[in-house]
């Protein structure tokens, strides 16, 4: 949005493309179990950034991420018979943003906790309605995924949808579209007396942030050999979400790729060494860093920047 | 005959059962001054809410350079070149005092140029409030007063064709207070925008505009030359014992 934020641009875009090169090549280099957990950073890294999309700078607390997961799973499951894996992808993403359109038309009105709430309903009345229909129109409790790819593969389109959710988040936070965001979440009304339709403004951004999930689901519902709708439509893939931007900073655009990777790690780490008291210590963790931390960590390094000006 | 530039016609809010504005009319033409009084609780504030969108009224029509803009949303008066300030200041607290006005020249600002070339960009604009220096600080850490020049600063980059001021005033030395007043006329004479001001400070008010109304209990009970004005009996009553002082000043 500044002159020198503009410049900035094509250098980080440069950037991520170069991190994608490197990380393209981790196939060839680990160890199954390793390319298991790189898949994991980078799923959380894409989901982290894309939701930091639009709730960081709105200050929207989205709790419908596994909302637009599920659907992309799903989509998978119904389409991966039919169409080749790229394009249940693609799918998956587009079905995630037309979902998050809609609900945003009804909902993004609310505020704080309300939102919260109702986009956790939302979430629920998802998976009950796939359940419901899967059962009337199906007569299947879930569903089993044959002609799976190959790990690399996935592991290959889950990096490209994490380098294209981070290249649109350069792209946003640059644009008039990122402008407007941060006009919204500093005084909402200011904004619309100074010309933005923010229910427009909020609705494109919310449903360009949920295509990234969307095409996460798709991707991974692979892994998964049985697919049912309490797996995929998982609350706890949201609330992860939600932490891992947050704890990064879901101001900044690093905040959430370095926290993702720290949390992957550190949840496999736990689940590894401690597996009773994994969730208890990440539960200890978050509690620590919302009372001392609320910006994230991002902010320790923000306000250090401060000083030295 | 010209068409007002902005036309307010039986304009009424009413909360529940309490009517903040009552059947209000007010035509302002392009490039006009105008300046609007009235005791607390006049209904001055609401009245404002409903000229730029954010309330909408409960009756009453409101027409903004010929476009029926009645219950419409506040970036739609935007657009058709209604700027406000908010008597608290709403300004973007993250944000620098650049980007504030960035902010308005971006959205409201990008569909009009001034005939001049004056104010048409962030540092211009800042440059001519004396806000130069901070443009760089976050808004939120500038002193109220400043924040109370920024607003302005925000509403010059929306590119107005009307300016609504809302006691952008309040709070100053009286030396503050004239240097705003003469301010206020430099942006309409400079750029020809019509601006509707609403202070406590009567005498400066008077005597700074071409045009005042006076609104008591949510109804219009005066408008036209300060001077006259200010001679009313119903005027002076509606005063009496609040400012009643300030008006027979003025006058």
């Amino acid at each position: 949005m500044t002159s020198q934020g503009m410049r900035r641009v094509p250098l980080a875009l440069a950037i991520t493309l170069g991190c994608g090169a490197v990380l393209a090549t981790l196939p060839w280099v680990l160890s199954d179990f390793l390319l298991a957990l790189a898949l994991s950073c980078l799923m959380y890294a894409a989901l982290a950034v894309s939701w930091a999309m639009f709730c960081g700078p709105t200050h929207y607390l989205s709790l419908a991420t596994s909302a637009f997961f599920g659907l992309g799973a799903y989509v998978t499951a119904w389409g991966l018979e039919s169409m080749p894996y790229g394009l249940v992808v693609l799918g998956g993403g587009l079905v995630g943003a037309a979902f998050a359109a809609l609900i945003g038309l009804a909902v993004l009105h609310l505020r704080g906790a309300y939102f919260a709430v109702i986009t956790f309903g939302l979430t629920e009345l998802t998976l009950h309605s796939i359940t419901y229909v899967e059962k009337t129109t199906f007569e299947t409790a879930g569903r089993i995924i044959s002609d799976a790819p190959e790990t690399p593969v996935i592991y290959w389109t889950v990096l490209g949808v994490t380098l294209l959710a981070v290249a649109t988040a350069i792209l946003v936070r640059a644009s008039r579209l990122g402008f407007a965001l941060s006009g919204i979440g500093g005084d909402e009304e200011r904004a619309q007396t100074l010309g933005v339709n923010t229910r427009r403004v909020k609705v494109i951004a919310f449903a360009l942030s949920a295509f990234f999930p969307g095409a996460l689901g798709a991707a991974m519902a692979v892994r998964w050999t049985y697919i049912e709708p309490l797996s995929v439509f998982n609350p706890f893939i949201g609330f992860q979400t939600v932490l891992i931007a947050m704890v990064g900073g879901a101001h900044t655009l690093l905040g959430p790729i370095v926290s993702s990777v720290f949390f992957s790690l550190f949840t496999e780490f736990l689940r590894l060494r401690f597996p009773y008291a994994f969730l208890t210590v990440l539960g200890l963790l978050l509690v620590v860093l919302v009372l001392y931390l609320p910006g994230g960590l991002a902010s320790l390094f923000v306000r250090r920047a401060r000083t030295h000006d | 005959m010209t068409e007002p530039l902005l036309s307010a016609r039986g304009v009424t809010v009413r909360f529940g059962g309490l009517v903040a504005v009552n059947g209000v009319d007010l035509d302002v033409d392009p490039g006009e001054l105008v300046g609007i009084i009235g005791p607390n609780g006049a209904g001055k504030t609401t009245f404002f809410h409903s000229l730029s969108g954010v309330l909408k009224p409960t009756e009453g029509r409101l027409v903004v350079a010929g476009d029926d803009l009645t219950g419409r949303a506040p970036h739609v008066y935007a657009a058709h070149g209604v700027a406000r300030t908010f008597q608290t200041p709403r300004v973007f607290r993250d944000m620098g005092a650049g980007d504030n006005v960035r902010f308005a020249l971006e959205f409201a600002g990008r569909l009009r140029r001034h005939k001049h070339d004056a104010f048409d960009d962030v540092e211009t604009i800042l440059g001519f409030l004396g806000l130069a220096e901070v443009a760089a600080v976050p808004a939120g850490a500038l002193t109220p007063a400043r924040q109370r020049l920024l607003e302005i600063g925000v509403a010059l980059g929306a590119r107005p064709r009307v300016l609504l001021l809302d006691e952008v005033a309040a709070g100053l030395t009286q030396t503050e207070l004239d240097a705003t007043a003469q301010l206020i006329r430099r942006v309409r004479d400079e750029l020809g925008v019509a601006v509707i001001w609403i202070e406590h400070a009567v005498r400066v008010l008077m005597n700074t505009v071409e045009r005042v109304a006076v609104l008591h209990q949510g109804a219009k009970i005066a408008d036209g030359d300060p001077r006259v004005v200010a001679k009313l009996p119903a005027v002076i009553e509606a005063y009496l014992g609040d400012e009643a002082a300030a008006v027979s000043v003025a006058a």
